[in-house]
């Protein structure tokens, strides 16, 4: 068995905890109540890996100047190292049916360790009342 | 008796490989198996771009301000000023799209080799004005589409960073004043093309 002397084991983990440290975020807010436009979600989860690292933290919908509706998606990093995620917002009409056009387009975005960053979609037209996100892992 | 194992598994491994070469496929435009360039417009940026574009739009409700509903849209020069070789029709299209088939604009077409050119529509007001018609009206449009796309280049080391920027604005007819301005960016990094992201 290899004996290592006390400074050198302290080095050791020192290092090992130097990537946490590196590049991650410190967030601090004026606000710690929900926002009035919080809306409930249901989440289906196929990608454990995703799902621990980068998670929804919350979710507003409300209406633009025009009338239409907006969405927000906070995407929080929970994980060591920067993050990359690909995501695509799919609007739906009243009855529930998904709205496709020129604006159904996947989008990607980073969010750097221990931070969150804010994704939006506007809503095609008045006709969307309801809308789906789907979060996918960068692949690189 | 290993070394014929062996030999076996190597002849197997070389066999396997036409195998694992990429055969040619159908993937979803602009979706996540697109390929990403660096040093170029992909068609997910035009798309990205495009979809920016409207959101903005579609959100502030310019277009619902104006005299005529639907909107009267006039789609003036949308300069390529980036060393990428594409159509900004690639952009203006998909906008026009989304704006002309929900109901929110028209974009002003006339006739000849290209239908939105102010020549061809000067060209049918002046024959609607010899027949004594009054439709001239009809095409005086409510805003002018204009627009640039430039790219900024940087790198350090073998790593390649470009960002392109969309820019678009709507001049209101009447006023002259602008109306509409969005800037869209799309920053790429890498050393080399890849596939997926």
């Amino acid at each position: 068995m290899i004996r290592m002397p006390r400074p050198a084991i302290a080095l050791v983990l020192f290092a090992g905890l130097l990537p946490v440290a590196c590049g991650t975020v410190n967030t601090t807010s004026t606000r710690s109540a929900p926002s009035e436009d919080s809306v409930a979600t249901n989440a289906q989860i196929n990608d454990l890996f995703t799902e621990i690292f980068l998670h929804v933290r919350g979710v507003r919908k409300f209406p633009t100047r025009s009338g239409v509706l907006q969405a927000q998606v906070d995407v929080a990093n929970d994980g060591f190292n920067t993050r990359g995620f690909s995501y695509l917002f799919t609007w739906q009409d009243e009855r529930g049916n998904p709205i496709l056009g020129p604006m159904h387009v996947w989008k990607t975005a980073r969010v750097a360790a221990g931070g969150s960053i804010t994704i939006s979609s506007v809503a095609p037209g008045p006709e969307a009342t309801d809308f789906s996100i789907q979060v996918r892992r960068a692949e690189n | 008796m290993t070394r014929t194992i062996a030999s076996l598994s190597l002849a197997a491994a070389l066999l396997s490989l036409p195998a694992c070469a990429s055969k040619a496929t159908y993937i979803e435009t602009g979706g996540t198996d697109s390929i990403v360039s660096v040093g170029e417009v992909d068609i997910q940026d035009l798309q990205r771009a495009a979809s920016g574009m409207l959101e903005s739009l579609i959100a502030l409700g310019t277009l619902q301000n104006a005299p005529h509903q639907p909107a009267r849209l006039r789609i003036e020069r949308v300069v390529n000023d980036t060393s990428s070789a594409f159509d900004v029709g690639e952009l203006t299209y998909r906008m026009r799209e989304q704006l002309v088939n929900s109901g929110q604009a028209t974009v002003l077409t006339a006739y000849g080799a290209n239908a939105e050119s102010p020549e061809a529509q000067e060209r049918l007001k002046q024959e609607a004005f010899r027949r004594g018609e009054t439709s001239v009206e009809s095409l005086e449009p409510d805003f002018f589409l204009t627009g640039k796309i430039t790219q900024l280049k940087r790198s350090a080391g073998r790593t390649r960073q470009t960002t392109y920027t969309f820019r678009l604005t709507l001049t209101d007819s009447r006023t002259g004043q602008e109306a509409w301005t969005k800037v869209v960016d799309v920053t790429k990094q890498g050393q080399k093309n890849a596939v997926g992201f």
